[in-house]
């Protein structure tokens, strides 16, 4: 049987064209966004990386005019000190403006034996900043007040990047070189990798830079792990303190927790969009299916009758429709397949060849199900019908 | 081979009932060929489909073989179908998308037969009918006789014991009609298949062993 409507399937390939074509616009689109949610989903269910909670982010510029790097380092290392005297105050670290869930993102290349990576997240911070959000050190230490004598500038990667640069080899002590190939670059440790964009989004590579002297000219903000005690009455107290030693500058406190919930909104939105999108689509591909497979079974009505006569019983009518829809959406996946599998082969988007393939193993599944579900009533629809009114009709 | 009894079939809508058959009782022997005459709307073809198991009668009693069709399934009555009978229409109702020789086996696919059975008897099937040079054309391409010789073909691939035909010469000329009354007449006489037809052709019906005349639903001779 299944040989026969092949055969038949063949001999009417113009006429089945049209549902071809539409099974695997639809699969195309599934698999779009199904790679788009399975990408967000395993990012999702992957580690932050470091702590968010009871952190608060102080964003200031800087009030002072001196360009004595001494003098600004001494001004702001007696800041950290006034506020780590606050019961409430755990850690304070200064940092570039690309902390966790800013909008802000400082990028980098690096080189090693000759390889450029470039896109590299660069991060300008400090010896505290660790302890500050709980960074994960998975190889190697920290900085501290020795790598500011260093003969070769320290520098922390995450485990992304030592696993594109050294694969499973250990990466500390080794070096690799800036952008310029000017500076040789020791790397001290490995961190874990941090979603600082969200809990959907990883950064993908990532360089630790230290603080140098004459960094605290330009940088903008500090992070300030507080206890849980730490309420309103003290964000309002840790205010005046910044305005009393910071005159003349704009102080925002903010807190790690919202930041991140706003990104995630930020982030969640266009998704939600497309997936509403893609619905409304697919509830439209599943109508037309319905309607293609209601009118292909009142075109054939005069066969459906004959096969009844010769021995067809309504079940056997009823399945042959569906089988031979199941069949054409099977010829529009084997097309959709071969597209959709380049994606991996090529590694589109530098995204994992794991995520292409759940979406693509999904998708098909999806197609199969919605194919089913519009063919199911059609075919019943087939096998009430009554083979003397159809014979007689044709 | 063939008992009717009191054989009633009654259309019914919300304010009209229309009588297609009244009473008719009818016995069609074992290797009889049967012809059945009238003129349109009195119930030929509807006799024919409670015949071939294809409608129900409205009352009555309809036995095949001895057997008693009116408590079979409808799973039981697409293989008693398939097993004792085979149809000839008078528009051939031939799947244009199929060859020859595909649609000739289209009864073998609802029974357990494997690819090459199948497509050996319908090989033969289309001998008998002296069509095996077209057996990899598809149905446009053939005349109105050799259509209609492809059904009958399809009609007798099964090796049933009845052939139901309605009015098989109807959409053909003289000498058309004449070769496949010939073909019906051959299977009659040498296989002995039990031949129940309907036509409108007097000098067809003759050449039958019976006829059997109806008027409005009723049996008039």
């Amino acid at each position: 049987m299944f040989a026969h409507l092949f055969t038949l399937i063949w001999n009417k390939k113009k006429q089945n064209l049209l549902l071809i074509s539409e099974i695997l616009v639809s699969f195309l689109v599934i698999f779009g966004v199904f790679s788009l949610i399975t990408y967000d989903y395993l990012n999702y269910k992957k580690p932050m990386g470091f702590d968010y909670e009871r952190v608060w982010v102080v964003n200031y510029s800087n009030p002072l005019e001196t360009k004595s790097n001494d003098s600004v380092t001494l001004y702001y290392e007696n800041l950290r000190q006034t506020l780590k005297a606050m019961p409430q105050v755990k850690e304070v670290s200064f940092t570039s403006g690309n902390f966790p869930f800013s909008n802000s993102t400082n990028a980098t290349g690096l080189r090693h034996n000759g390889v450029v990576y470039s896109r590299i997240n660069n991060f300008t911070v400090d010896d505290q900043y660790k302890e500050a959000i709980n960074l994960k050190l998975l190889e190697g230490r920290w900085f501290n007040k020795l790598d500011a004598a260093a003969k070769d500038r320290p520098i922390l990667i995450n485990e992304s990047l030592k696993e594109a640069v050294f694969g499973k080899e250990a990466a500390v002590g080794k070096y690799m070189n800036d952008w310029e190939e000017k500076n040789k670059l020791k790397i001290i440790g490995v961190v874990q990798d941090v979603k600082m964009k969200g809990d959907y989004t990883t950064i993908g590579n990532a360089v630790f830079n230290r603080i140098d002297s004459g960094a605290f000219h330009w940088l903008g903000n500090m992070l300030i792990k507080v206890t849980g005690d730490a309420d309103a009455a003290f964000e309002s107290r840790l205010y005046k303190v910044l305005a009393g030693s910071m005159k003349n500058a704009n102080i925002e406190i903010g807190h790690l927790s919202n930041l991140r919930v706003s990104k995630n909104k930020a982030f969640l939105v266009p998704l939600i969009v497309i997936s509403i999108v893609a619905g409304f689509l697919i509830i439209n591909v599943a109508l037309g299916l319905f309607g293609v497979l209601w009118y292909n079974i009142n075109k054939r009505r005069g066969e459906i009758g004959l096969r009844r006569a010769i021995g067809a019983s309504g079940k056997s009518v009823s399945l042959q429709l569906v089988t031979e829809t199941m069949i054409l959406s099977t010829l529009s996946l084997i097309i959709g397949a071969f597209f959709a599998i380049q994606f991996p082969i090529l590694r589109v988007g530098d995204i994992d060849a794991s995520v292409y393939l759940t979406a693509l193993l999904l998708s098909i599944l999806f197609i199969y199900l919605l194919v089913l579900v519009c063919s199911l009533y059609p075919g019943r629809q087939a096998a009430a019908i009554q083979p003397a009114v159809a014979l007689h009709e044709e | 081979m063939i008992h009717l009894q009191n054989i009633e079939k009654v259309y019914r809508t919300d304010t009209i009932e229309t009588r297609a058959l009244n009473h008719i009782s009818l016995d069609v022997a074992k290797g009889e060929f049967l012809s059945i005459m009238g003129p349109s709307g009195c119930g030929k073809s509807t006799l024919l489909n409670i015949m071939g198991l294809l409608d129900e009668p409205s009352g009555g009693e309809l036995k095949i073989d001895e057997q008693k069709t009116d408590h079979l399934s409808d799973k039981e009555l697409a293989r008693f179908r398939n097993k004792k009978i085979g149809f000839i229409f008078q528009s051939y109702h031939l799947i244009n998308d199929l060859k020859v020789l595909d649609n000739v086996e289209l009864p073998l696919l609802y029974r357990s037969s494997t690819a090459r059975e199948r497509k050996g008897l319908a090989a033969t099937a289309l001998e008998k009918v002296g069509l095996s040079n077209r057996m990899k054309h598809f149905p446009t391409q053939l005349s109105g006789g050799q259509k209609q010789r492809v059904a009958i073909a399809r009609a007798i691939v099964g090796r049933p014991e009845i052939i139901l035909a309605d009015e098989p010469t109807g959409n053909l000329d003289s000498a058309m009609g004449n070769e496949i009354m010939e073909i019906l007449i051959g299977l009659n006489r040498n296989e002995g298949t039990t031949i129940v037809m309907v036509t409108h052709d007097e000098q067809m019906a003759r050449r039958t062993h019976r006829l059997v005349r109806l008027f409005d639903g009723a049996q008039v001779g």
